[in-house]
């Protein structure tokens, strides 16, 4: 085990003291171990051009993921919150910060309630995270969408919400419109143009890269702030629906002096989280999306790549059992720029079968098969196989705990 | 004193009596005990008990009575308000415990009652007073799906509904009353349903109000999320 693991152990273990009354530092943390299986195209976090977290050279016991979460109360309505991961892939950026930012969240006086978060975060795209630390509770590969969100997507910015609370007019739900605006994400794009669509779990850290030796994903490289906005909407426990327009507005002849460029990215995603019953929860995404780099503005030299994802996603809960089948469909296509032998065209889809065990409050077992079929010719320069089918499966165990510590002023 | 009559339950169709919004059949008990002693019923379209539901008697001019209750309980527990609905007189004093491992800040801004209230763990905190007659919406800013109701009533004359359907009021004074029964599962008559019902010295009464509109879906509790979708 790395050093750097000994501290993030070492952070754990000094927060892990015993909690002195009160909540006013929170940490959550999760230490998540594998028995991986794979039979898979070399992984894209080791070079490779495949589309799973883990491959052959992978089998056996790995780290897949140590985690801390922490969260503390400036005042009633300000908190800080940062979470810190450390992965144990091998990558050279396995341990940092994945979010760090201040949220104030005013109480509200009326029926609409403002909140405003500044500092580093993911765009409000995933259904599938709804855990601390960015997490699912659904399966340990993230959906194509999301795992592209978690890798090449992190708001260095500010975001605004305003939300209806449906509740004090008689509607059991919300309504609410989004916005933010942000820098540094101008190379983002670079990852899905050169690889294609993956499923993992694996997504960047702050201000580094990812994977194939490149440099860091987080980069203002034409002064230009990029924005989102969106609309939710939350009826009962039973319906949700998230849409969203993400454009970096990245200046796609812009370069730094490291030889970074800027991708111009733009996508809309639209999620829907259904909840038929108390067991069952339906969940659905789809996202298509553009991205741009090169000078020659409309030109034939510069790289337009389209790209297009879904997936749906069936969980059924009984007590401690969770079942969670997920089908993902996905597509890149390059419409100019060919600067390579091979277009780089992604096509493929995905089936994720997971099994979740909760045995009781801190630990759970977790068992996973993901199957990804993907046609990419650029893997012919890697003397690989254009056309892959990948199977990993993954065995599971989290222990998740709470810690809370600290008294308010008040 | 247990009161045993079968409450008959007349069925809400065309032709059945309506009063209000809210189909009644208020009917006299052979079985002994106090006068003045109301149980009020409340069942569904399908005819299953809805608990949970706020019963408030309202006085006739004239009669009043001493209030026995000044203070009572709201409590936070699987990130919901438990009770649901909680009815108190003018003036009580309700406590918010919290029950749950995670923190929350319980507010309004009912027109009643507006108060911001965080309950952290560790923290102690004073009960909040309800001077104002009226619908207070609860909710908590950490997790917008937590939502609950204090129902503020004048009259000493109250109940809720409790798992088998019925909220039992003692020791009414003998006059005419009117009936209203409030839950935010009730679809018929915007939620709240009205009836008059006369009580006199002849033994207890029971009101069955039974709905004809389908009941919104309860949310079940899932101690299981208690660390989903926070913030």
């Amino acid at each position: 085990m790395r050093s750097d693991y000994l501290v993030v152990l070492g952070l754990l273990a000094v927060t892990a003291t015993p909690a002195l009354a009160g909540d006013r530092l929170q940490l959550t943390g999760l230490v998540d171990l594998r028995a991986v299986y794979a039979d898979a195209t070399p992984s894209f976090l080791d070079g490779g051009l495949g589309r799973t977290r883990f491959d052959e050279n992978h089998d056996g016991l790995q780290l897949g993921r140590l985690m801390a979460s922490v969260r503390y109360r400036l005042t009633d309505t300000l908190t800080a919150n940062a979470v810190a991961e450390a992965y144990g892939d091998g990558d050279k950026n396995s341990l940092g910060l994945s979010e760090a930012y201040v949220d104030w969240r005013p109480f509200p006086t009326h029926p609409v309630r403002y909140r405003l978060r500044t500092g580093a975060f993911y765009p409000p795209v995933s259904l599938e995270h709804r855990r601390a630390g960015w997490t699912s509770p659904y399966t340990l590969s993230a959906s194509a969408i999301n795992t592209w969100v978690g890798e090449e997507f992190r708001i260095v910015g500010t975001e605004f919400e305003a939300r209806w609370l449906g509740a004090s007019q008689g509607y059991d739900g919300d309504l609410a419109v989004v916005g933010g605006v942000y820098g540094w994400n101008d190379p983002a794009g670079a990852i899905i143009a050169d690889r294609g669509w993956a499923l993992t779990d694996r997504p960047s850290l702050l201000f580094s890269g990812l994977g194939r030796p490149r440099t860091d994903l987080y980069y203002e490289i034409d002064r230009r702030p990029g924005y989102y906005a969106g609309v939710s909407w939350r009826h009962g426990e039973t319906l949700e629906v998230r849409a969203l327009h993400y454009d970096n507005r990245a200046d796609p002849g812009a370069s730094n002096k490291g030889g970074d460029y800027a991708w111009e990215t733009r996508f809309s995603n639209i999620g829907v989280r259904y909840e038929p019953t108390e067991n069952l929860t339906l969940l659905a995404q789809h996202m298509e999306g553009k991205t741009y780099v090169g000078p020659d503005s409309a030109g034939p030299y510069q790289f337009e790549m389209r790209l297009e994802a879904w997936f749906g996603l069936a969980s059924y809960e009984r007590g401690p059992h969770r079942l969670s089948v997920r089908y993902d469909h996905f597509m890149t296509r390059q419409d100019r720029g060919f600067w390579s032998e091979y277009a780089y065209d992604d096509a493929g889809h995905a089936l994720t079968v997971a099994w979740t065990e909760r045995l009781g409050e801190r630990w759970e077992v977790v068992a996973e098969w993901l199957h990804v079929r993907s046609l990419f010719a650029p893997r012919e320069d890697l003397g690989v196989e254009p056309r892959s089918s990948d199977n990993q499966l993954q065995l599971a165990l989290r222990y998740r705990f709470h810690l809370a510590a600290g008294t308010s002023p008040n | 004193m247990t009161f045993t009559a079968k409450p008959l339950v007349r069925q809400c169709r065309p032709g059945g009596v309506r009063l209000g919004w809210a189909c009644l059949a208020g009917l006299l008990s052979a079985a002994t005990a106090l006068a003045g002693d109301v149980r009020v019923q409340v069942l569904s379209r399908e005819g299953t008990p809805v608990s949970g539901v706020a019963i408030v008697l309202e006085a006739p001019a004239g009669v009043v009575r001493p209030s026995g209750r000044h203070s009572a309980k709201m409590d936070q527990l699987n990130r919901r308000f438990v009770p649901e609905v909680l009815v108190v007189e003018t003036g009580s004093e309700v406590e918010f415990p919290n029950s749950d491992s995670v923190s929350h800040q319980v507010y309004s801004f009912s027109a009643p009652k507006r108060f911001q209230l965080p309950l952290y763990k560790g923290v102690a905190h004073s009960p909040v007073a309800f001077g104002q007659p009226g619908l207070v919406v609860l909710g908590c800013n950490i997790h917008d799906e937590m939502v609950g109701y204090i129902l503020v009533t004048d009259s000493p004359f109250h109940g809720s509904t409790d798992a088998s359907g019925a909220a039992h009021i003692p020791s009414l004074p003998a006059g005419t009353y009117r009936v209203s029964a409030w839950g935010p599962r009730i679809n018929d008559g915007g939620g709240t349903l009205t009836a008059t019902l006369a009580v006199g010295a002849d033994g207890p009464q029971t009101l069955t109000l039974r709905l004809l509109q389908p009941l919104r879906r309860n949310p079940s509790p899932r101690p299981g999320r208690i660390d989903w979708d926070g913030y």
